[in-house]
């Protein structure tokens, strides 16, 4: 169990790693950052010292050693438009962007599972029927096109809802709505195709021969079994809950990460792009490292086996 | 034996399909149609503006069926355009992104060894990793070309033919007529391109219908953020994204295309899934 655990940590570090080479080498390769940000008309003297500020004027691998270092010290640099530790303006916008993102991973919670199973349980039936053409929508509709759907018609034609901005409860109604609309469909299709796959299983027909009622072979049977690879796709979900907010929070012009990424894209902000691209790395990281735990809970053939390798 | 006599003449029939894949299907031809022949399909130039045109609403005067935009453009004539460019990518970044996973599936399960080890660690690190992120800063520092974005859409999946090829390729190398052709002399490019390519192909043609309509989403959610596609080009979600500015005075501008988004994806994705299920259902 503890050797299980040890490699996934060891895995889950080497991820961060590949992240950080990641941003090095894509942020660093692409061009002079000096140009790219003080504009080719700056006489080069100006230049020049600004590459000295930023330690652009040293080789590329000792660049790369100060970023891994300055990364482990916690130093993430300073915006480079706005002056300020580009750590700490990413901080500040994290509240905003939970504010959305926690309920909506709460109603595809909600509406995602119980669709899911009750579908599995009633294979073929209108409700079923229904949860499956909801998934088929739900996948071929993106997240912007449904979101301006909704403004179409709870803010432009019924006037009910604000289309935009931060505010009170109402301005949260559409971007939540349209995050966990399209969540829960996905959730739902996953859930009832994990949960058919366990039910066409040989123990289900055993337990239901031994003359155990059909709920208690559901609640003691087939949901637990069925959880595993659900709980996979939850920690995905939790792991992508600021890169699912980027396209949302655009549409609705509302304050979070995810539109500060799209805005510091745009003005290429190196250090707040590095900041965010390092935060949601260590959100998926962290919510893998979860899931591998709950995988221990949950089967317990995983320790059995964790303990015979 | 039966009797060879007792077959049944040639008669061309339809094939039996459900309803929806015939849907999906004739959809799918007419959007390949329109990007084929685009520029002869659009009955004004997607770029010529006129003031006085503006804010045309669809289905008013017959010159501009589907109305026009804020410029006084043409809606119809950009969506022709719009259709051929995301296809364009969407087909470029499809073929990119397979034969680079197959090929690093392929290396993996030749080599074994530590090359397989790279090449798995690489593929958990690209499914782990939300794409859109990934893209976003690669765009932010590199600008955007139609080429570049092309090249980067071509990353999208191809963790997952990597996969799909290692693991076919393994099993394949186990059976009978790979060891055959090996013991024959034949070089491993030739194994691997003549002998276990055609058969593994049909997996892998369906892996690529189940992530087509994936990388037109995300390509047309980049386009839609204006990070995508840039202007006087225009592209799907490019369209959404401006037309959104004009949501309340002249919502047809955005709507147009994103029905075209919807249909196309749902299109794709249900002949895909109707593949999956004759050909191979053990593909997630």
């Amino acid at each position: 169990m503890l050797r299980y655990f040890a490699i996934r940590l060891f895995r889950a570090l080497i991820t961060i790693a590949m992240v950080v080479t990641f941003a090095f080498v894509v942020l660093r390769m692409s061009g002079d950052p000096a140009i790219l940000i003080m504009g080719p008309e700056v006489p080069p003297e100006a230049l020049e010292a600004f590459r000295k500020s930023w330690g652009l004027d040293q080789p590329i691998w000792v660049q790369y050693l100060n970023y891994f270092g300055a990364i482990l010290r916690g130093d993430l640099g300073m915006s480079m438009r706005d002056n300020r530790p580009a750590l700490d303006m990413v901080m500040d916008r994290i509240p905003a962007t939970l504010a959305l993102t926690v309920p909506a991973l709460i109603l595809k919670l909600a509406i995602g599972v119980p669709a899911g199973v009750w579908a599995a349980l009633h294979q073929g039936t209108g409700f079923d029927r229904a949860v499956m053409v909801m998934a088929v929508a739900g996948f071929a509709i993106p997240s912007f096109i449904l979101a301006l759907v909704l403004v179409l018609v709870f803010a432009v034609t019924l006037g009910w809802l604000p289309s935009g901005g931060q505010g009170g409860v109402e301005h949260m109604i559409l971007p939540v709505l349209t995050m966990g609309i399209g969540g829960a469909a996905a959730l739902a299709r996953f859930t009832r195709s994990a949960m058919l796959e366990v039910l066409g299983r040989p123990y289900i027909r055993t337990a239901s021969a031994k003359g155990l009622p059909w709920a208690s072979v559901v609640r003691g049977h087939a949901l637990p079994n069925a959880a595993i690879p659900t709980v996979t796709l939850i920690g995905f979900l939790v792991g992508s809950l600021i890169a699912g907010a980027v396209v949302v929070e655009s549409v609705f012009s509302w304050p979070g990460v995810g539109r500060m990424l799209v805005v510091a894209v745009g003005s290429r902000d190196l250090a707040v792009v590095q900041v965010i691209l390092l935060l949601v790395a260590a959100t998926m990281v962290t919510s893998n490292l979860i899931v591998d735990f709950l995988y221990g809970v949950l089967d317990p053939r995983l320790r059995q086996g964790a303990r015979a390798a | 034996m039966a009797d060879i006599s007792a077959q049944a003449p040639f008669r061309l029939t339809l094939p039996r399909l459900p309803w929806y894949v015939w849907a999906a299907l004739i959809w799918i031809v007419l959007v390949l149609v329109v990007a084929v022949f685009a520029p002869l399909l659009t009955p004004h130039p997607y770029t010529a503006m006129k003031l006085t045109n503006r804010f045309v609403p669809p289905f008013d005067r017959w010159t501009h069926p589907l109305g026009t935009d804020e410029l006084g453009r043409d809606v119809l004539s950009r969506l022709i355009i719009s259709v051929r460019i995301s296809l364009l990518i969407a087909f470029g970044a499809t073929l990119i992104s397979a034969v680079l996973g197959t090929t690093l599936g392929f290396l993996a399960a030749h080599f074994r060894g530590w090359v397989e080890q790279l090449v798995l660690t690489l593929a958990d690190f690209q499914a782990a990793m939300p794409f859109l992120i990934m893209a976003l800063s690669v765009l932010a520092f590199f600008g955007n070309s139609l080429p570049l974005l092309i090249g980067l859409m071509g990353l999208y999946g191809w963790e997952r033919y990597a996969r799909v090829a290692r693991g076919l390729a393994i099993s394949a190398n186990t059976q009978g007529y790979a060891t055959a052709v090996t013991q024959l002399g034949a070089a491993p490019q030739r194994i691997y391109l003549r002998h276990i390519l055609p058969n593994i192909a049909s997996t892998l043609i369906v892996s690529m219908t189940l992530v087509f309509p994936e990388v037109i989403l995300v390509e047309s959610g980049l386009s839609f953020l204006g990070l995508g596609v840039q202007p006087p080009m225009t592209s799907l979600g490019n369209m959404v994204g401006y037309g959104r500015d004009y949501i309340t005075r002249a919502p047809w501008i955005m709507l147009s295309p994103a029905v075209v988004i919807v249909l196309t994806t749902l299109a794709v994705s249900m002949l895909g899934d109707w593949l999956r299920d004759k050909l191979d259902p053990t593909l997630g």
